[in-house]
């Protein structure tokens, strides 16, 4: 189904045992756990930047999960919204109008969104290609149609503000909080990919023809995909209306949909962290277009437009997969 | 309800559907021969609108003859900014996955859709109708707005035009021969790529139609490609996709649909569009007039 | 390989951080920084020219005098596009990112539900002059905002007690689906069931707010023949309505009423109906205060037209927020605050005062009814405007006092 095939010498996926490889990674983890400390002492400046990094967390989280079923499974999916949305909504209505506890509002999202993901995902496994996109499109839209138009539940248009939030969680601390549930989550996926479950769904991904004939549940895989990667999904939706403390019926919208698609793509989707890296460069850069110049932001959508554009065109494997060709043209 | 209401809501909700039938005829077509769903078909069909609207404040006024310079103006200049498009940048993913042809049309929705809000800015427009569509029309002593009797016509005089080009000229036999069979096509001497850029151009043609038909019905802003592309995508599907005929049947269900709901539904007549759109994609994927594939 | 270019990765990306940290943490200059949360493109375009063209007026006339304070003012807009989410973030960023000492609120009140929010949250004052959702003042209040526009509550009761006395028994809603709406339609029907409980509402027609084409929706809001319809679309929704609904016929079967501002009338032209039944938040040729002129003057001698409402009532929140600040002495939100309550100033609409338990300025609305005048050559005007004074549609201060205990 796919074009690019995984080169087996760049192949990420491969558990990494290079010692190297942990201390690099195991620096990263503390320089992020450090930051917010530093950028506290920069006044107003800091705790906007920690607001931003906590956002990049977690459009990253929800951007991970939708590469378990694009990029690992090849089901391309224009609904993820969807469960993103029924992950925010959950939080917010729990907390907002039930006053249930954060954790468990947090816990409630990511079951709400699989709930969601069994019933769409039961008929959408059932099309291939370019139908399975229209379905999950179609389901998604239907969802935001009946957000928006349920005024009385979930305020409709104007969304649900003023979702409390539990006095101990200062932007510090709900960056911290988020870190930590994005590393367990990251970790979890990488179990994931590399499980046996995550070779087949690879297979499918890669021969779906030749994954049925070793009899191999296709339908079956690919469902419980989908629903893994809406319960992720549903955990970054009930985080972010946190982080906001609203829900929003744009989080239903199609168009929010393509995010998680444009960091995949950007980021690299064939790789675990590919969107990770693809949502924070996007999200970094429309930052730094605000700070550079206030006339640069005016344009940000013909930028990203252009970016997506000239990584269609010249590199569908995303700034991973450019690094990777680069190092492997260095090394002949 | 009284028998006059219902032929006025009638009327009303095919006026609705014929100018969505319109729009979304275009992006059917497309995918017919290209095999590529066009998301950038509702930023074409937008910046048709918006060109409506420059070209008639520069003439002013809102007699016949503008409105008419306005329905041989601007359709071609779409298609022509299409056939740009085609030969620059679509072409060069026929051959894709199509996430990648998905997100190439994405990409262009992004930046046709700003370079829209740039040129002509975020103020709603709209383009006078001409005297004689202005006024309204007596239906069992109800009046109905004449412009929206004059869309009702207009989509089947579209329907059948379009019928005409491509089950009675030649062109239309090399467009039908692409979409069953590209290859053979090919191999018979005749220039495929050739055939494909036409379509395109065909299709932007209809949007571009849209758009000015639109600019006269309502406001347009920047909102209304996004709306529509969805709508259209529904109608697409319901009908399937790379059928006319389906289209059509697609637009009226939609457009009745809608208008009659709202009485019983209220608000939730919304909602339909998107329920009978998973309800078809779950029953039969190609739509009632579509051939499965493979 | 990978390893080593991981670990140049990871410096790279912290050596960025720290550049952009460098970078957005420039000093602020010593000028009064005010955050403006717009609502810039789509139907709330027009209104925005006129608040803009308001405040910059203001800002000109006192940096002109030296500023307050003596530091001058200095604005920033931001576009919240209508939505609610893009105004909470544009908000949250004036605030830590751009360092603006104080907030002007949007055009919509979904908007503003959400922006008030952020302005508690970093404990900045923002005011509203245009978004006037009720539930800012009541359910939703906090004591960082102040608002200096007829609330939805004081609209939707105004026009109840204006189309009460029209010989209707059939009336008709049809509105944007959102706060406003919601709020301005419940409003009005609760006020009517007490003026005339023998009124009906026949039919209540909602539309997403941004909607450009109403024909879907007239034919269901005049199947059940409404002899008046009261209406809470506004700005370029309204006008866009206004001229696709005449060809229906709707204006001359129902009394069709709703927000007449300056703008709107400019936008509709010759196409508004005569002698439709209109409310406005404060339409200049009918204020005769001296204030008033002296402003129409300088305004009509910058823009080259006459201010609608949004600009005055822009300009008359930025006289009550200065006079706040010049009193307290300080920029200091939470200092300012305690200036505002029970805040009396000198606006264009005459003396108004800040009601200490909700922050809501005592203001009214003006209700006419539509008309040509020989002086207004491109639109229509409203004549036999009657002021309905706040205090006769307002909430008491007991009924706000019971919403706010009956949210928690």
């Amino acid at each position: 189904m796919l074009n690019i095939k995984l080169n087996p010498e760049t192949n990420i996926y491969e558990p990494e045992t290079k010692t190297r490889h942990r201390v690099a990674t195991a620096l990263l983890i503390v320089v992020f756990f450090i930051l917010p400390f530093v950028l506290a002492h920069l006044g107003r400046t800091g705790v906007y930047w920690i607001w931003v990094t906590t956002e990049i967390i977690i459009m990253s989280l929800f951007a991970m999960s939708l590469n378990l079923i694009l990029g690992f499974g090849g089901m391309v999916s224009f609904g993820h919204a969807a469960f993103f949305g029924v992950g925010a909504y959950t939080v917010a209505l729990l907390m907002k109008k039930a006053a249930a506890p954060l954790l468990l509002a947090l816990a409630a999202a990511p079951l709400m969104a699989a709930v969601a993901a069994v019933i769409i995902g039961w008929f959408c496994v059932r099309l291939t290609g370019l139908y399975f996109s229209i379905l999950t499109l179609a389901f998604s839209q239907l969802l935001y149609m009946v957000a928006f138009q349920w005024y009385t539940f979930t305020g409709g248009d104007d969304g649900l503000h003023g979702v409390p939030r539990p006095d101990f969680l200062s932007p510090t601390n709900f960056y911290l909080f988020c870190l930590v549930i994005f590393l367990i989550c990251v970790w979890l996926m990488r179990m994931l990919v590399n499980s046996s479950f995550g070779l087949t769904i690879r297979t499918i991904r890669e021969n779906m023809d030749r994954a049925k004939f070793i009899g191999v549940n296709v339908r079956f895989y690919q469902w419980l995909n989908f629903i893994i990667a809406g319960a992720f999904a549903g955990l970054a939706g009930g985080l972010f209306a946190q982080l906001n403390r609203f829900a929003q019926t744009e989080f239903l919208h199609w168009s929010r949909s393509a995010e998680p698609i444009l960091a995949s793509l950007v980021g690299g989707m064939y790789s675990l962290m590919g969107p990770t890296v693809g949502s924070a460069f996007l999200m970094c850069l429309r930052i730094v277009l605000q700070q550079a110049h206030k006339g640069l932001v005016e344009y940000w959508a013909i930028i990203l437009g252009l970016i997506l554009l000239v990584m269609v065109l010249f590199a569908p494997g995303g700034l991973i997969g450019l690094v990777q060709k680069i190092i492997k043209k260095k090394n002949g | 309800m009284s028998i006059e209401y219902f032929v006025f809501m009638t009327i009303n909700g095919l006026s609705q559907g014929m100018l969505l039938f319109i729009i979304a005829s275009g992006l059917s077509l497309v995918f017919g021969v290209l095999r590529v769903i066009n998301f950038a078909h509702g930023s074409l069909y937008m910046i048709g609108a918006f060109l409506a609207f420059s070209i008639s404040s520069l003439v002013s006024g809102g007699s016949l003859f503008n409105f008419l310079l306005l329905l041989l103006v601007v359709p071609p200049a779409i298609a022509i900014l299409g056939f740009i498009l085609e030969i620059s940048l679509f072409r060069r993913v026929y051959r894709q996955e199509h996430l990648l042809q998905l997100l190439l049309t994405y990409a262009l929705v992004l930046i046709l859709d700003d370079l829209v809000r740039i040129v002509w800015g975020g103020n709603p427009r709209n383009v006078p109708r001409p005297e004689i569509l202005a006024g309204s029309v007596d239906i069992f002593g109800l009046a109905l707005p004449t412009y929206n009797v004059f869309i009702m016509f207009m989509g089947p005089v579209i329907a059948l035009g379009l019928w005409w080009l491509l089950h009675r000229t030649r062109a239309g036999n090399l467009i039908r021969a692409a979409v069953t069979f590209p290859d053979t096509l090919g191999a018979l001497g005749v220039n495929v790529s050739w055939v494909m850029t036409s379509t395109f151009m065909l299709g932007c043609w209809l949007a571009g139609l849209g758009g000015v038909l639109m600019a006269a019905l309502a406001n347009i802003d920047l909102g209304i490609g996004m709306e529509k592309i969805i709508e259209s995508f529904a109608v697409v599907v319901i009908g399937g996709l790379g059928s006319i005929g389906g289209a059509l049947l697609g637009s009226l269900i939609i457009g009745l649909g809608v208008t009659f709901f709202q009485l019983p539904l209220g608000r939730w007549a919304l909602v339909f569009p998107y329920v009978i759109m998973a309800l078809v994609l779950i029953w039969r994927p190609w739509g009632f007039f579509g051939k499965p594939e493979r | 390989m990978k390893s080593k270019s991981k670990m140049k990765m990871t410096v790279l990306f912290s050596l960025l951080l720290l550049s952009f940290i460098l970078v957005a943490n420039q000093a602020a200059a010593e000028t009064i920084k005010l955050g403006f949360i717009a609502d810039v493109s789509g139907i709330g375009a027009t209104f925005f020219k006129s608040q803009k063209a308001g405040i910059d007026l203001f800002i000109e006339e006192v940096n002109a005098a030296g500023g307050i304070l003596g530091k001058k003012l200095e604005l920033v807009v931001r576009d919240a596009q209508l939505k609610p989410d893009i105004g909470a973030n544009m908000a949250r960023e004036l605030i830590l990112s751009e360092k603006c000492d104080f907030l002007i609120g949007p055009t919509s009140s979904a908007v503003a539900l959400a922006v008030t929010k952020v302005a508690l949250e970093y404990k900045k004052i923002i005011y509203f002059h245009t978004s006037n959702a009720e539930a800012l003042t009541t359910t939703d209040f906090q004591p960082f905002m102040f608002q200096v526009v007829p609330n939805t509550g004081i609209e939707g009761r105004g026009m109840a007690v204006a189309l009460a006395g029209r010989q209707a028994q059939n009336y008709g809603y049809i509105g944007p689906d959102y706060a406003y709406g919601h709020d301005q339609y419940n409003a009005f029907v609760k006020k009517m069931a007490e003026l005339k409980p023998e009124a009906k509402i026949v039919e209540t027609v909602w539309v997403k707010l941004g909607e450009t084409n109403y024909s879907p929706f007239i034919p269901t809001l005049m199947a059940k023949n409404p002899e008046a319809v009261f209406s809470s679309f506004w700005g370029g929704g309204l006008s866009t309505f206004i001229k696709q609904a005449k060809p229906y016929g709707l204006f001359k079967k129902a009394t069709f009423s709703g927000l007449f501002d300056l703008d709107l009338l400019r936008a509709t032209g010759n196409d508004m109906p005569e002698g439709l039944v209109g409310y406005a938040r404060c339409p200049f040729y009918a204020v005769n205060t001296p204030e008033m002129k002296a402003f129409v003057q300088k305004y009509y001698g910058k823009n080259k037209e006459y201010p609608a409402d949004w600009a005055i009532m822009a300009y008359d929140g930025m006289i009550a927020l200065t006079e706040a600040v010049k009193k307290a002495g300080t920029t200091d939100s939470e200092k300012v605050v305690k200036v505002l309550d029970g805040l009396k100033f000198k606006s264009l609409r005459g003396d108004l005062f800040i009601r200490p338990e909700d922050h809501m300025a005592n203001v009214g609305i003006y209700v006419g009814v539509t008309t040509k005048d020989a002086k207004y050559k491109d639109h229509l005007i409203m004549k036999d405007v009657v002021a309905i004074p706040a205090e006769k549609v307002m909430l008491s201060v007991d009924e706000v006092k019971k919403l706010r205990a009956g949210k928690k």
